[in-house]
């Protein structure tokens, strides 16, 4: 009945809207998350960070289901691949492999670093493009690097050349410039991270290394996303027309229905 | 098929002469938008059977190192999968190569696979045409034959001039292996695609310059 | 020419006699399909059947490519999923046509149970195809379970760890029975190649034999409509035929080739625009492969079993007090009932085995239990619904208040079953497993109470 109908129409619409949110992602701690959106056909961008990773990442960490020649498809000729990213491969059909061995790492790292071609689908964009941006110098540590979104990560900052070294401090949180109270009538404290040394990068830039880095694993996580985004908008053409046929052929049927 | 006899439900079945042309209309067109989304969505399963990205990579051009092959001898390298034979015959093996003519099945190779700058007695490319090049798998039905490069093997009969005998069906191969005829291979043995990167490094499944 | 063959086609009307006489080719055609008179008043409820049978004819040719490709070996499965995704020609949209189709195949299925609920379906004579779709239903919870594991993310791994210890719960045989599924210590090699099995080929099987069941047990006693009447009541004297009833074909194969096509559109949102659909389609941290030594902080099993995994949470020793007073007051009703002492006896001695259990099963034990009855008590209701109207229609505000609110409870506990458990959170999981388990349990009670509509003599 109509009112069913409705019920349950209205049902789903809230469940989908109480679901937009999505279930918790490998959640850090309440560390605020920077978001940002990635975009897989800024071809420039893809290409910077796949310099980055090649450079700064594979040293660590591998790529191990995504091949060399996969780096085609962000706009790169086999040479270019192979001049510049053919680092941890004699060809170029090759998985993107680890540097040093895995045993060695999980030695020297206490935890074997993880392969990285998913890691923007489980991870997602925006804690990747916090953490990269989280380091901090902390001499407690055997790396000497700690991070605010993952706290005692096994990680040393690769990119800190780059950015700089930064500082951890405790320091009140702040709201149009007066303290916020914690629950027990003391002001909230919050870590803040401030410049020790300069890096080659100044923060805008390096935000945008930063940046194109994490679209390129966002687009490695997916190669095929595109491809994906322009088959369907045919499939969904395809289907309204079948749509609008099937719909008047069941009229034509129907309408000696009483 | 049924009749409809249900009073309400006139629905252009046989026996009822005025047929709904609209109806039929949509129902064709209908069908006909049916059978193309029905292919369209048929293509991608299908075309996932074809070799895959790593297949294509393991199936990659292969190189082949010649600086320590001798003269009259053979090394095996694998492309694709399959073995390919890389000989280096010495003079004495290219004369015995017309000689053989008219028991060959295809000594012109017209009905072979090669590319056409191995399109000659040699089967090899003309600057370097000492150097064989072929895959080594019968064209009956698939073992790979035993290189008999011994002219007079006494297990090949007397007449033997040199070549290649597959142990599965008796097949018999000349030095540019070329099937003889009467044997139950149908072809000459296949030449892949190849170039010389370097006087002694041939590049097997790619001649692109 | 006969029945619309030319001159030209005589071969083939020829080919399909020689079919027909060796094979109930027409017969099954007529029975099945185009003399088949359903009501005429199917409405929106109505499309959810054959679309779960689209889904699974779907799930079915994409499970056969996937299965070209995928390695059911602990060391491979991982990557060969990625194989599939970025190496196999269109292997990413087979893919994502199976994971999509998993959830839109339980979204049918549980919109096709509502129906029945709304529309009294499961109602004699149709108690056997109601079964029969339980049947169902437990299969393909199954089927989801096994398939589940195949990918070796890490949500894949523990949840089957966290599964598979659900049977070690059961007293004495419970460790030796975990380990016997598993064919291991925990969940490894051997467990994923038996799922592999058990998802590819037996599973699928059973499931197939049950549906082609589950329609002859339907087409035997012919099908509910919205309003409850029963149109073989009033027949044709003419043509034999219900006059509420219509063929299947043409008009229900075109009523639904249209529902398909609205169906598959929205299927082709998600499957190309949000495969992952927030995460919980596909979820998040199952893009970490398994690692046996450490669980991930939140593990939730998929959207589609967040509600009973909410029962068995819920199950604390709190709980379990609840249930003692609802055996108690169910044996001093049992005590007061009018009838025969046979019948007393019976059910006083259930509700004494109930306590009994209750002083000697941990509340871990209890939570197995009750989540296994929270989807095994709708097997009963054809006997639970004592109404003497089919139809929601024609019952009174109590059946329909307590719908409501078992839905509610449904979509509540499925919520928490999503989230990390807190002593609030808990609280409310208890009160909707309350609140579900009595709108079975107290049917019989509020169906017979109920002021009911008459149903009409001919469907509306």
């Amino acid at each position: 009945m109509r009112n069913v109908r409705r019920a349950a129409a209205l049902a789903a619409i809230a469940l989908a809207a109480a679901f937009a949110a999505g279930p918790a992602r490998a959640a850090s701690e309440g560390v605020k998350l920077d978001d940002i959106g990635t975009n897989a056909t800024d071809l420039a961008s893809l290409q910077s960070g796949a310099r980055t990773f090649v450079n700064f990442c594979l040293n660590c960490h591998s790529a191990s289901l995504m091949r060399y020649s996969a780096l085609r498809e962000i706009g790169l000729t086999d040479e270019q691949i192979k001049d510049n990213l053919l680092f941890t491969a004699e060809k170029i059909g090759l998985p993107m492999a680890i540097a040093m061995a895995p045993r060695d790492a999980k030695e020297w790292f206490g935890a074997t670093p993880p392969d990285l071609s998913v890691i923007a689908r489980s991870r997602g964009p925006s804690w990747l493009y916090t953490y990269l941006r989280s380091f901090y110098r902390d001499p407690t540590m055997i790396t000497g690097w700690n991070n605010l979104v993952y706290p005692n990560v096994g990680m040393p900052h690769v990119l800190w050349r780059l950015q700089g070294e930064r500082i951890a401090r405790e320091d009140e949180a702040v709201k149009d410039g007066r303290p916020i109270m914690g629950e027990d009538g003391k002001p909230l404290m919050v870590v803040k991270l401030e410049p020790l040394t300069p890096g080659t990068q100044s923060t805008i830039e390096y935000d945008k290394t930063v940046y194109d880095l994490v679209n390129f694993l966002a687009w490695m996580g997916e190669p095929h996303q595109m491809a994906r985004k322009r088959v369907g908008i045919w499939v969904l053409i395809g289907l309204a027309v079948l749509i609008f046929l099937s719909y008047f052929l069941k009229r034509a049927y129907w309408k000696d229905v009483h | 098929m049924s009749t409809s006899s249900q009073a309400t439900l006139p629905h252009g079945a046989a026996g009822d002469d005025e047929v709904d042309q609209g109806r039929r209309n949509l129902l064709v067109a209908t069908c006909v938008a049916g059978g193309a989304a029905t292919a369209a969505a048929a293509w991608p399963f299908l075309a996932s059977m074809e070799p895959s990205e790593r297949a294509r990579a393991l199936g990659a051009p292969v190189e082949a190192d010649i600086s320590n092959l001798e003269a009259g001898a053979m090394m095996v390298v694998e492309w694709q999968g399959k073995p390919v034979w890389v000989v280096r015959r010495t003079p004495a093996m290219l004369d015995t190569l017309k000689k053989d003519e008219a028991q060959l099945a295809d000594p012109l190779s017209k009905r072979s696979s090669q590319p056409e700058y191995c399109q000659n007695i040699w089967r090899a490319r003309e600057e370097k045409k000492d150097i064989l090049v072929t895959v080594g798998i019968c064209t009956h039905l698939g073992c790979s034959p035993t290189a008999k490069f011994a002219p007079g093997d006494p297990g090949m009969g007397s007449g033997w001039e040199g070549g290649f005998l597959c142990p599965c069906h008796g097949s018999r191969f000349d030095l540019s292996a070329r099937v003889f005829a009467n044997f139950p291979a149908p072809d000459n043995l296949p030449i892949p695609r190849y170039k010389y990167l370097s006087e002694q490094r041939i590049l097997i499944g790619d001649d692109k310059a | 020419m006969a029945n619309g063959t030319t001159s030209k086609n005589v071969w083939a009307r020829d080919l399909f006699e020689w079919i027909d006489a060796r094979f109930p080719l027409s017969a099954l055609w007529k029975s099945q399909v185009a003399e088949y008179y359903a009501p005429k008043n199917f409405n929106f409820w109505y499309y959810f059947g054959s679309l779960a049978l689209v889904v699974l004819v779907l799930q079915i040719v994409t499970g056969i490519f996937l299965t070209m490709n995928y390695k059911p070996d602990a060391l491979l499965a991982f990557a060969s999923v990625e194989y599939i995704m970025r190496e196999v020609s269109w292997g990413w949209l087979i893919r994502y046509l199976h994971s999509t189709g998993a959830s839109f195949f339980f979204i049918c299925v549980y919109l096709h149970m509502f129906r029945a609920l709304l529309y009294g379906s499961y109602r004699k004579p149709r108690e056997l195809t109601w079964l029969m779709g339980v049947a169902i239903f437990l299969c393909l919870m199954a089927e989801a379970f096994f398939g589940y594991l195949l990918p070796w993310g890490q949500m894949s791994f523990w949840g089957a760890q966290v599964i598979v210890n659900l049977f070690a719960a059961i007293p004495f045989v419970g460790e030796s029975l975990a380990i016997w599924i598993r064919g291991d210590y925990v969940v490894g090699d051997a467990t994923l190649n038996r799922f592999f099995a058990f998802h590819v080929i037996a599973v699928p099987l059973v499931l197939l034999g049950i549906v082609v069941a589950h329609l002859m047990a339907l087409h035997e006693t012919g099908s509910n409509n919205p309003d409850g009447v029963e149109i073989k009541k009033h027949l044709d004297p003419r043509t034999g035929h219900p006059v509420d009833g219509i063929p299947f074909h043409p008009y229900y194969t075109v009523k639904d080739l249209f529902g398909a096509m609205v169906f598959l559109f929205v299927f082709a949102i998600i499957a190309f625009f949000l495969p992952e659909f927030g995460g919980y389609f596909l979820e998040h941290n199952n893009f970490i492969p398994a690692d046996p030594l450490k669980t991930p902080p939140h593990i939730a099993p998929v959207w589609y079993f967040t509600p009973y995994y909410s029962v068995l949470r819920a199950t604390t020793d709190d709980l379990k007090w609840v249930i003692a007073i609802a055996a108690v007051l169910f044996m001093v009703w049992a005590f007061l009932r009018r009838g025969g002492n046979a019948v007393r006896m019976t059910l006083l001695g259930a509700g004494a085995v109930v306590l009994v259990a209750l002083y000697l099963l941990e509340a871990k034990v209890w939570g197995v239990i009750l989540m296994g009855a929270s989807v095994l008590i709708f097997a009963f209701m054809p006997w639970l619904d004592r109404s003497p109207v089919k139809s929601i229609r024609y019952k009174g505000w109590m059946y329909k208040l307590a719908l409501a609110i078992f839905v509610i409870s449904f979509l509540v506990l499925g919520y928490l079953g999503m989230q990390t458990p807190t002593n609030t959170l808990t609280r409310i999981a208890q009160v909707g497993t309350i609140l579900y388990f009595a709108f079975f349990l107290l049917m019989p009670w509020y169906t017979s109470i109920d002021k009911t509509g008459t149903p009409p003599e001919r469907v509306t």
